[in-house]
């Protein structure tokens, strides 16, 4: 059985989570760390978009601002995500590229790794979950999680949230939804393209739950024995220094 | 500024925004929720079509040339995609 190391979760700002994920790459290349499972959440609250998406036209950028909710280009590709600190739980899934889950295939990588998001909702009791590629896990189509990964640093890193519970009007007030994603798929309605667990369940489910579920389902499907840990003094001391003069800067948020 | 945004059946949305100056690109940027492996060759492909005519063809050529150069693998858009989203761009004045 492959052992990682296990992030427990955690509350951090946009700018730490997303230099947390890559002071681990950077470990993970200097062979000074292991391959690592974390679980976290965002406070505040923040909206994270996809590395080839412009600021601007994803983003109310004042909307944001009046409402205390951070914003940030993230190092993946995919599109924009809402995090509410209240209604989501994101994990970062990190090995190196020789690793035997960092399949070569693209979709193949996400198909595997999704598993594990699949297999903690069939411990919500959330039986039908399934994978759909390229990168979202989806309930009768509908989706409630997705998912990005970067192969860079000799590292393999994927992300995703985990919706747990979904408020449209606040989502749609921060993000600025193009009209022809929409009317692709005829719908105008986002709630039959986006779910949340809750929704699904028609009960609340606590934050502990979906992360007690997200820890097993990990662990179970893709055959990993989590070791409770946390960064290194150095990881830490990398990310520190990252957030500061990388993911906190217009430079690097308004790049596009 | 000339902008497009196309949906690819299936895959991702690829956005366009491009300045065009003596019927050549002057500027020229690729954006979407598309994944491109390295991240990093989606600035070599906007450099390398600096100067293009508006031609589909040629331009979806020098974006293949690019990827092929880069190693590179793009995921929920192809070449011609990225090509088809400047032409609609470019006609877009």
């Amino acid at each position: 059985m492959e052992e990682f190391r296990f992030i427990d979760l955690e509350t951090h700002d946009a700018y730490t989570n997303m230099a947390i994920d890559e002071a681990i790459m950077l470990a993970i290349k200097e062979n000074n760390a292991p391959p690592t499972l974390r679980l976290y959440r965002w406070k505040p609250s923040a909206v994270s978009i996809g590395t080839f998406q412009g600021m601007r036209d994803e983003v109310d950028i004042e909307f944001c601002k009046t409402h205390g909710i951070d914003f940030i280009r993230r190092i993946t590709g995919g599109g924009a995500v809402y995090h509410d600190y209240n209604g989501e739980i994101t994990y970062s899934i990190l090995m190196p590229k020789m690793h035997p889950l960092a399949r070569t295939d693209i979709i193949e990588s996400y198909r595997l790794l999704c598993g594990g998001i699949i297999k903690a909702l069939d411990y919500l009791g959330i039986k039908n979950a399934e994978f759909k590629p390229i990168n979202d896990v989806t309930v009768d189509g509908v989706k409630v999680s997705g998912n990005a990964m970067t192969r860079r640093h000799g590292c393999m890193l994927q992300h995703g949230t985990v919706l747990l519970d979904l408020d449209v009007k606040q989502m749609f007030s921060i993000l600025k939804v193009p009209q022809e994603k929409i009317s692709d798929k005829m719908i105008s309605d986002v709630k039959e393209r986006v779910t949340s667990i809750q929704d699904i369940l028609h009960r609340p489910i606590a934050i502990k739950e979906l992360k007690e579920a997200l820890t097993h389902g990990f662990s179970d499907a893709l055959k990993i024995e989590l070791q409770n840990s946390k960064l290194s003094s150095e990881e830490t001391q990398i990310s520190v220094k990252l957030a500061k003069e990388k993911y906190s800067t217009d430079t690097w948020n308004f790049s596009r | 500024m000339l902008e497009a945004n196309y949906k690819v059946p299936g895959g991702k949305l690829v956005k366009v925004k491009l300045d065009v100056s003596s019927g050549k690109i002057d500027k020229i940027q690729i954006l979407g929720d598309f994944f491109l492996h390295p991240e990093e060759t989606i600035l070599t492909i906007e450099e390398s079509l600096l100067g293009c005519h508006r031609d589909m063809h040629s331009i979806e050529e020098i974006i293949e040339h690019t990827m092929i150069d880069s190693d590179a693998t793009l995921i929920g858009a192809t070449a011609s995609d990225f090509s088809k989203t400047i032409m609609m761009a470019w006609e877009s004045t």
